[in-house]
C-alpha cells in the first residue's frame, strides 16, 4: 500500500480582528493509502475544511508536513495537481455561466480534452441541465457540478468535502453509488462529512477529528472494535429476578424497560449458563455492537454539548435510517 | 497558453465587459450620427467664400505685422490703443504654426483634422475608465465567486494564475483599444471624406495624433493594472473604486486645501493629477501661488513645469509598486 495523503503535525491558527485567534487545526495527523475510501469525520468546525484547504495549498499552515501522491504540499503540488480532483466546502461557480461552459473553461485551463465535460455531466446526473446557467441551480445541483469539476481530470485521488451537502436523499444515494463505482475503478477517495451514516455506509477507513486533532483512525471495523464494550441485550420473562441473579454472579447489569443489558462479557455462554442454572430461560440474547455514531459522539465529546444523554451503544440496527446532522450543535458555525 | 485562452473567454463572457463595450458602441454611434446630421459637404460657393475669408484674415495679419515693424522702426507713430508685442516676430504670420484656412470659416461642416484630437481624447478617457473598472471587477468578482480557488485547484501556482489574469486583461485591452481607435477615427475620417472636409492632415498631423494615442494606450493599461492590483489587495472590486474616491477626496481636494492654508510651495507637485496631465499632454505648466509673495517686487514668474518623463515615472512607479504588492500578498494569502 502506498500513501496517497500524509499529514503530520498540521497546525493552523486564524487571526481575525473581530474574533481574535482561532485554532482551527491543532497538530493533526492523517494517513490515507491508495485504494481506500477514507472517511474524514468530525463535527462542524472541527477543522476538516481547513485541513483540506491546507493540503491543497489554499491556506498556509503554521506548522506541519503534508504530502499528496508523494509530493510535498504546497511546494510540489503543481506536479500532482493534474491527478487530484477536489472540492472544498461547497465550491461556488460564476453564476452567469452554464455548467457546461464552467467545466469547459476548467478543462481548457487544465489541458483536459473537452469531451470529458459531457462525460462528467452524465456521471453526476446533470447531462440534461448542463446548458442552463448555474444561477438557476439548486444547492444540490451546484454540489453535483462541483463533483463533476473534480472528476473532470479523471483523478487518481478524489477529495470531497461534505459532498452530501444540499443533496436530497435520492441525490445522496446517487452520490454514494458514484463514489462506490469510482472506488471500484481504483480511485482513492477522501470523503469529509459530519454525517456519520454517510461515512459508515461507504468508507472502509476513517479518521475522526475533534477540535483540530485526530482522535481515532483506522479501518472502520477496527475503530468500532476498539470501542466494543461487549454488551449483550437479554430478554427473559422476569427481568427483575434475572437481574438479581446476574448481579449476584458478579456481572454488570443495567435494566431497560423490558430487557437487561449486560456489560463486559466476552462469551454469551456465561449469561445463558448463569440464568439456566437457576431455571430462568433466556428468550433473546443479542450482542450490542458499537456503531460509528456512538464512537464518534464519545470521541468528540458531543454528548456533553448536546445536553442529551447518549447511550454508549445502541441497538444493532444500522443507523442509516436516521441521518444525524450535528449542525445544531454549534451556532457560531456557518458552513455556507 | 491554455490558461490565457480560458481567461480570455472568461473575460469576454463577463456581463460587465459586455455592458461597457455596448456603452462604448452606443456612445460611438450617437457621436457619429449627430456629427453626420450636423455636417454637410460644403458647396463650391461656400468653399470659395470661406477661402476668401481665410485669405482676408491672413492678409490682415500680414498688415498688422507690417505695421508693427514700421512702428518699431519709428517710421510710423503708434495709434492710441495699438497692442504691440515687444518683438514683432511674435506676430509674424510666416512663423505661425497654423495659418487660418478655409476650414475655419465653414459653419456646419465637420473637419476631421480639427476634431480628431478632441475625439481621440474622449476615446482615451472612456477606455481608461473602462480599463480601470474592468481590471478591478474582473479579479474582484473572481476572488469572490470562487473562480480563483477553482482555478488554483487545477493550477496550484498562484503567481502564474494571477499573471495569466493580468496578462489577459492587458492584452485584451490593447486589442480592444486598437480596434476601437481604428473604428472610431476611421469612421470620423470617412465622415470628413463623405460629408465634410478631411482638412489638413499633412505634416506632423498623423505623427502627433499617433503620439497622443500611444500615450493614451499606456494610460489605459496603467489604469487597468491599477484597478486590478487594488482589487486584488482589497479582495473586492469596490476596494478599487473606494481607493480612487478616497484618494481624490482626501488628497486631491483635502490635502490641496491644507497645503494652501499652510502655504506650502508648489502643492501640485504632490498631486497625481499633475503627472497624469503631464504624461498625456507632454508637459504641464503649473503656477505656484506662493512664489510671488508681497516681498517680491518686479517681474516674478511663479510658474514651473512638470514634463512627461516625470509623469511617466510617477505613474509607472505607483502602478508597478501596487502590482508588485498585489502579487506578493496574493501569493501568501489564505484563500477561502
Ligand atoms: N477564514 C477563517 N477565519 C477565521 N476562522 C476560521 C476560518 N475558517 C475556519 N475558521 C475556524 O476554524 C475552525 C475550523 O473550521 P473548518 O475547518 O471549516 O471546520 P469543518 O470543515 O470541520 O466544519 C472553526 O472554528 C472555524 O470557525
Ligand atoms: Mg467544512
Amino acid at each position: 500500500m502506498s500513501a496517497v495523503i500524509e499529514i503530520a503535525g498540521l497546525r493552523k491558527t486564524f487571526h481575525s480582528l473581530r474574533q481574535g485567534r482561532r485554532v482551527a487545526v491543532d497538530g493533526f495527523d492523517m494517513l490515507v493509502e491508495a485504494g481506500q475510501v477514507h472517511g474524514f469525520l468530525g463535527p462542524n468546525g472541527s477543522g476538516k475544511t481547513t485541513t483540506l484547504r491546507a493540503l491543497l495549498g489554499l491556506v498556509r499552515p503554521d506548522a506541519g508536513r503534508m504530502r499528496v501522491l508523494g509530493a510535498d504540499s504546497p511546494e510540489r503540488l503543481p506536479d500532482v495537481a493534474g491527478r487530484v480532483g477536489a472540492i472544498v466546502e461547497s465550491p461556488q461557480f460564476f453564476a452567469n455561466f452554464t455548467a457546461h461552459r464552467t467545466l469547459r473553461l476548467l478543462a481548457v485551463a487544465g489541458g483536459v480534452p473537452t469531451v470529458r465535460v459531457d462525460e462528467v455531466l452524465e456521471q453526476v446526473g446533470l447531462r440534461d441541465r448542463g446548458h442552463e446557467r448555474v444561477k438557476g441551480y439548486s444547492l444540490g445541483m451546484k454540489q453535483r457540478l462541483a463533483v463533476a469539476s473534480a472528476l473532470l481530470k479523471n483523478p487518481e485521488l478524489l477529495i470531497l468535502d461534505e459532498p452530501a451537502n444540499g443533496l436530497d436523499p435520492a441525490g445522496i444515494r446517487e452520490m454514494r453509488d458514484l463514489t462506490r463505482s469510482l472506488a471500484e475503478a481504483g480511485v482513492t477517495v477522501l470523503l469529509s462529512s459530519h454525517i456519520l451514516a454517510e461515512i459508515q455506509l461507504i468508507c472502509d477507513h476513517v479518521t475522526i477529528v475533534s477540535r483540530g486533532r485526530r482522535v481515532a483512525y483506522g479501518p472502520v471495523e477496527e475503530v468500532l472494535a476498539g470501542f466494543d464494550q461487549h454488551q449483550w441485550r437479554v430478554r427473559v420473562a422476569d427481568p427483575e429476578q434475572a437481574g438479581d441473579l446476574l448481579g449476584r454472579a458478579g456481572l454488570s447489569v443495567t435494566a431497560g424497560p423490558d430487557h437487561l443489558v449486560v456489560t463486559g462479557v466476552e462469551d454469551p455462554e456465561t449469561i445463558s449458563r448463569t440464568l439456566g442454572e437457576q431455571g430462568v430461560w433466556v428468550r433473546e440474547l443479542v450482542p450490542l455492537r458499537p456503531d460509528l455514531e456512538s464512537v464518534f459522539l464519545e470521541l468528540t465529546g458531543d454528548h456533553e454539548h448536546m445536553g442529551v444523554e447518549v447511550p454508549r451503544q445502541v441497538d444493532g440496527a444500522p443507523p442509516s435510517d436516521g441521518v444525524i446532522d450535528l449542525d445544531v450543535r454549534e451556532s457560531r458555525e456557518v458552513d455556507a | 497558453m491554455n490558461l490565457v485562452r480560458a481567461e480570455l473567454e472568461r473575460l469576454a463572457a463577463r456581463r460587465f465587459v459586455q455592458l461597457m463595450v455596448v456603452l462604448l458602441a452606443a456612445a460611438f454611434a450617437v457621436t457619429v450620427v449627430t456629427t453626420l446630421a450636423g455636417s454637410h459637404r460644403p458647396s463650391p460657393a461656400e468653399l470659395s467664400r470661406a477661402q476668401a475669408q481665410a485669405a482676408e484674415s491672413v492678409r490682415e495679419m500680414e498688415m498688422t505685422y507690417d505695421r508693427c515693424l514700421r512702428i518699431r522702426e519709428g517710421s510710423l507713430p503708434p495709434a492710441e490703443n495699438d497692442y504691440l508685442p515687444r518683438d514683432c516676430a511674435q506676430i509674424d504670420p510666416a512663423q505661425l504654426d497654423e495659418l487660418p484656412t478655409a476650414a475655419d470659416y465653414l459653419s456646419g461642416v465637420f473637419v476631421f483634422a480639427k476634431e480628431a484630437e478632441p475625439l481621440l481624447y474622449f476615446l482615451i478617457a472612456f477606455l481608461t475608465l473602462f480599463g480601470f473598472l474592468v481590471g478591478a471587477s474582473y479579479i474582484g468578482a473572481d476572488l469572490n465567486s470562487g473562480g480563483v480557488v477553482n482555478l488554483l485547484l487545477w493550477r496550484p501556482r498562484r503567481s502564474t494564475v494571477l499573471a495569466a489574469k493580468l496578462g489577459t486583461l492587458l492584452g485584451g485591452l490593447v486589442g480592444l483599444s486598437v480596434l476601437a481607435s481604428v473604428a472610431y477615427l476611421g469612421a470620423f475620417w470617412l465622415i470628413g471624406q463623405a460629408s465634410g472636409l478631411v482638412g489638413r492632415t499633412g505634416g506632423d498631423f498623423w505623427p502627433s495624433l499617433a503620439a497622443i494615442w500611444g500615450r493614451g494606450l499606456v494610460l489605459v493599461l496603467l489604469a487597468a493594472a491599477l484597478g486590478f492590483a487594488v482589487a486584488t489587495l482589497g479582495r473586492l472590486t469596490s476596494a478599487a473604486l473606494g481607493a480612487v474616491a478616497a484618494y481624490v477626496v482626501v488628497w486631491e481636494l483635502g490635502a490641496r486645501l491644507v497645503f494652501q492654508i499652510l502655504q506650502v510651495g508648489r502643492p501640485d507637485r504632490y498631486m497625481l493629477s499633475s503627472y497624469l496631465a503631464a504624461w498625456l499632454s507632454g508637459e504641464v505648466r503649473l503656477w505656484d501661488g506662493n512664489a510671488c509673495g508681497p516681498g517680491i517686487s518686479g517681474y516674478c514668474d511663479g510658474s514651473y513645469t512638470v514634463t512627461w518623463p516625470s509623469g511617466l515615472v510617477v505613474l509607472l512607479g505607483l502602478t508597478g509598486a501596487l502590482v508588485a504588492a498585489a502579487f506578493t500578498v496574493f501569493r501568501r494569502r489564505d484563500l477561502m
